[in-house]
């Protein structure tokens, strides 16, 4: 499908007919062309950065409302089910005010969802335990508000620094964990027309300035100086080791599957060929999923900032606003790792299955056509008992959905698997995770580079890709993962006879203070 | 670590030698929260003295208002009406679960996974509703009396507490699934913080800790009191590995409880016996009188109680002279204070990772202990 936002292009013509009326006018005639440039990419960068920085709020609200919707929370945190699922015996009605029907859909699906996951219980008394429906106005989205407030927390406290850390390396370790956090948005692509800096090897470049944050960790950890910060900025640094040649290496897989070392042209190799990267090295995603568990240090792999342990680990002394630029750059770390995964993996900003349904409307190029026919079915679908009949409305309005919105809505699919992670694993420890890269990772990373060669030069042939061969890779990796989802040692678990006992350890001296006196 | 440190669980400090990230020696230290319960109960009457006795444990309150009220019984001879019992066994064991349901929910946080708190407190909740029906609050439910219970069951109570606890047997495989199938969960658990049997004995070590190593002794089975003999269950006893109970084994113990307990109330509620006969009216007159007797006498009162950790005991000595309400001596046996410097022991050689772990999974309370 034809990418119909071609943003830079606009931005670069807008620019370049400013510069000629203005500074073209002048005696620095000649300069117009780089003031243009200096000034479509000033736009860029700012575009970037806005456009990340406004739905980031999205991951926030995933991070508390999904996770607090898994963990079966109480109160606002339900917001988004119990929106449509009244609960505690009052049923939600708004969406019979909306105007022209268009609640009827919604009905619909309050009506299947209360039927098949909903909370009605044969137990009267055991609905106070469920009663946990938002009762508040549903159209303030609610907890969204809650972050301006932790916003506004964070800078009204004071920044203190102790007496006996090292006063130049704590302030400057946040900056750095900061910037070289802002600084990889630099390289995303938002999609092949909207992007900030677009170098031969951005992928290289960006995967550089990636590893740079955990120094700054390291930095804070032992510049607090605090036994536990020191412990966690330690415990960073060991992780790295563990997680960041697997990482590098899965990359590599994907340079050299695509022919190239340029973030957009392998999204574009993924759309011109044919076939996702998924589908292809699923190994490869699922590899690169850990690492970037890892890398962003999120449960199971947030050994650094234990809070059992290590109080909060390496940032155990910070406050204020740095803190909180801090936590947000882990955020925006997080968003980095999402957005690269649905670049590298899910087709960047291709829409799914886009050539099939755009194929349906006639004539793709009328896009007034497509809201046209969209309209008359939203009308005749509102008309009619059965809001199944509105099925098609959304296939129509899909087509005009902009690749950017594509690639956030997959980035945020991920986050939404990233918060799922968290929600289900416990932390693992720093000897096990060291182990894991090394003994697991490591090995199968270079089974997924020779399996990337092996396709590159002995599967494709230019153009497409012959659809048989991705079709059995994903077959094999599907039943893989059944198979060891299914890996229940019953026996070993009857005989206690412990398979996952990994204590290698020897116990250390015991001092004469020891309890055996 | 220690005493404000997530890793604690109430108000201590474990002191510990690391060399790197590996434990090389502990030295707890305890007492920060000593209240002086004993002395305190000592200026008392006999019946004022179960409050004090709720607050020795906060997430267990229940099993410790009655593990003196069965000493004080003993010391006063009153004989408890079958009603009464019946209801006590439902009462305690509502507190076992909500108890093993607080600490499940401590532990899981400890080693990294919160959505296990949240379920946990969410299953603690209905328990707390069905106490609170009884005992009037939700901590603190001054429930048992000398000689039997504040009140009888409320009306509808027993449909209540089977539908809930019902609900309970299917939302703890829930927990457990997610718990047992996470390769992480038992890469954490398995194989660390090894407690020997026999060491455990040596120690004093009791409760779902020693069963967790094999060791069948339950208060309510060796030595049965109140009905517990005539009810339907089994105790619940792991078989460890040949290096002792680790982690793993001691939530698996403590996760069969739980169940065990369930089952137990529900057999309560289907064997209770008819009547409103479950107290003596309050300020009987007879266990007053029959105290000054006890007293003078000399006589002691003292019972075995598996509470929530262990085995609770109560010391009681008669009121002597000028005393007879009152006890002339109280002494309390808390589990806890004699399992916490053999958990610390159990970490030496592991990570300070581990910690966490290892002392979560002894079920440490600090009211209990430093009493």
């Amino acid at each position: 499908m034809e990418d119909w936002v071609v943003f830079r292009t606009w931005v670069g013509d807008l620019t370049q007919m400013i510069a000629e009326a203005t500074v073209g006018q002048t005696r620095f005639h000649e300069y117009s062309d780089g003031v243009a440039s200096v000034m479509t990419e000033s736009i860029m960068a700012v575009t970037v950065f806005a456009t990340i920085m406004g739905t980031i709020l999205a991951l926030l609200w995933i991070e508390r409302k999904f996770f607090a919707r898994i963990m079966d929370r109480r109160g606002a945190t339900m917001a988004l089910r119990s929106l449509w699922v009244g609960e505690g015996g009052q049923h939600a009605d708004w969406y019979d005010d909306l105007p022209f029907g268009t609640g009827k859909p919604i009905r619909w699906l309050n009506n299947l969802l209360n039927e098949k996951a909903g909370n009605a219980s044969d137990y009267e008394t055991v609905h106070r335990t469920k009663d946990r429906g938002y009762h508040g106005v549903w159209w303030l989205l609610p907890g969204m508000i809650q972050n301006v407030a932790d916003g506004m927390k964070f800078m009204t406290k004071e920044w203190m620094v102790p007496a006996k850390a090292d006063k130049f390396i704590f302030e400057v370790a946040p900056f750095i964990i900061i910037t070289s956090t802002v600084m990889i948005f630099a390289f995303i692509p938002l999609s092949s027309n909207i992007y900030s800096a677009n170098p031969e090897l951005s992928l290289l470049f960006m995967m550089a300035i990636f590893g740079i944050a955990p120094f700054g960790v390291f930095f804070a950890g032992w510049s607090s100086n605090n036994k536990y910060t020191l412990l966690g900025g330690i415990r960073s640094a060991a992780q790295l080791t563990a997680y960041e040649i697997p990482l590098l290496v899965t990359i590599l897989s994907l340079a050299v599957i695509s022919g190239s070392l340029n973030i957009i042209e392998i999204a574009e190799f993924q759309i011109t060929s044919g076939v996702w990267n998924i589908f292809l090295l699923p190994l490869g995603a699922a590899l690169f999923l850990i690492t970037m568990v890892a890398e962003v240090e999120r449960i199971p792999f947030d050994m650094p900032e234990a809070e059992a342990e290590l109080v909060e680990g390496w940032w155990t002394e910070y406050g204020g606003m740095r803190w909180g630029l801090m936590f947000a750059s882990e955020y925006l770390r997080c968003y980095a790792a999402c957005l690269l995964f649905a670049i590298f993996f899910l087709g960047a900003w291709e829409m799914p299955f886009g050539d099939t349904i755009t194929g349906i409307i006639p004539n793709q190029d009328l896009i007034l056509g497509a809201i046209g026919v969209g309209l008359i079915g939203l009308a005749i679908g509102l008309r009619s008992e059965f809001p199944v009949l509105l099925a098609p409305v959304p296939l129509v309005f899909i087509s005009v959905i902009p690749p950017t919105a594509w690639l956030l809505f997959k980035a945020w699919f991920m986050f939404a698997i990233f918060v799922w992670i968290r929600a289900s694993l416990h932390r693992i420890r720093s000897d096990q995770i060291l182990e894991f890269g090394w003994r697991w990772l490591l090995p199968l990373s270079l089974v997924n580079l020779a399996i990337a060669f092996w396709l590159r030069l002995s599967i494709w042939q230019g153009g497409e890709w012959p659809l048989l061969i991705p079709g059995l890779i994903t077959a094999i990796a599907l039943i893989l993962f059944i198979i060891l989802g299914m890996d229940e040692d019953k026996s070993a678990m009857e005989g206690r006879t412990r398979p996952y006992s990994v204590y290698t350890k020897s116990k250390g001296p015991a001092s004469p203070r020891s309890h055996d006196r | 670590m220690g005493p404000q440190h997530p890793m604690t669980h109430g108000l201590w400090t474990l002191k510990v030698k690391v060399d790197g990230e590996t434990v090389v020696d502990t030295v707890p230290d305890l007492g920060y929260i000593h209240r002086g319960v004993e002395k305190i109960c000592e200026s008392r009457d006999f019946t004022k003295i179960t409050t004090y006795c709720d607050r020795l444990c906060y997430a267990s309150a229940n099993t410790w208002a009655h593990s003196y009220i069965y000493a004080a019984e003993d010391l006063l001879e009153v004989e408890v009406p079958a009603r009464a019992e019946h209801i006590r066994v439902i009462a305690v064991e509502l507190q076992r679960i909500a108890s093993h349901l607080m600490w499940l929910g401590a532990f899981c946080p400890d080693i990294g996974n919160l959505t296990a708190f949240v379920w946990c407190l969410r299953e603690r909740e209905m328990m707390m509703d069905l106490l609170q029906e009884l005992g009037g609050s939700r901590l603190h439910y001054n429930f048992p009396r000398i000689g039997g219970v504040k009140r009888d069951l409320p009306i509808g109570f027993a449909m209540r507490a089977r539908a809930k606890l019902n609900l309970f047997l299917d939302r703890i495989q829930e927990t457990e699934q997610m718990l047992d199938e996470s390769t992480v969960f038992l890469v954490r658990t398995q194989g660390v913080g090894y407690a020997k049997p026999e060491e455990m004995v040596n120690h004093g070590v009791t409760g779902p800790n020693v069963r967790a190593g094999g060791v069948n002794y339950d208060i309510r089975w060796a030595h049965p009191y109140s009905v517990y003999d005539e009810l339907d269950w089994d105790v619940s006893v792991e078989r460890p590995s040949i290096k002792g109970a680790d982690c793993y084994d001691r939530y698996r113990v403590r996760v069969d409880e739980m169940r065990q307990s369930a089952r137990m109330c529900l057999d309560a509620l289907d064997k209770m016996p008819g009547g409103a006969e479950t107290h003596y009216s309050e300020g009987d007159p007879m266990i007053l009188t029959k105290a000054r007797e006890r007293a003078e006498e000399g006589k002691t009162g003292f019972h075995h109680f598996e509470d929530s950790r262990g085995e609770s005991m109560f010391y009681l000595a008669g009121g002597g002279e000028q005393r007879g309400k009152h006890p002339y001596r109280i002494s309390i046996r808390s589990p806890m204070f004699i399992t916490i410097p053999y958990a610390a022991r159990c970490m030496i050689g592991h990570k300070v990772a581990d910690i966490p772990a290892i002392m979560g999974s002894f079920d440490p309370c600090i009211g209990e202990t430093d009493r």
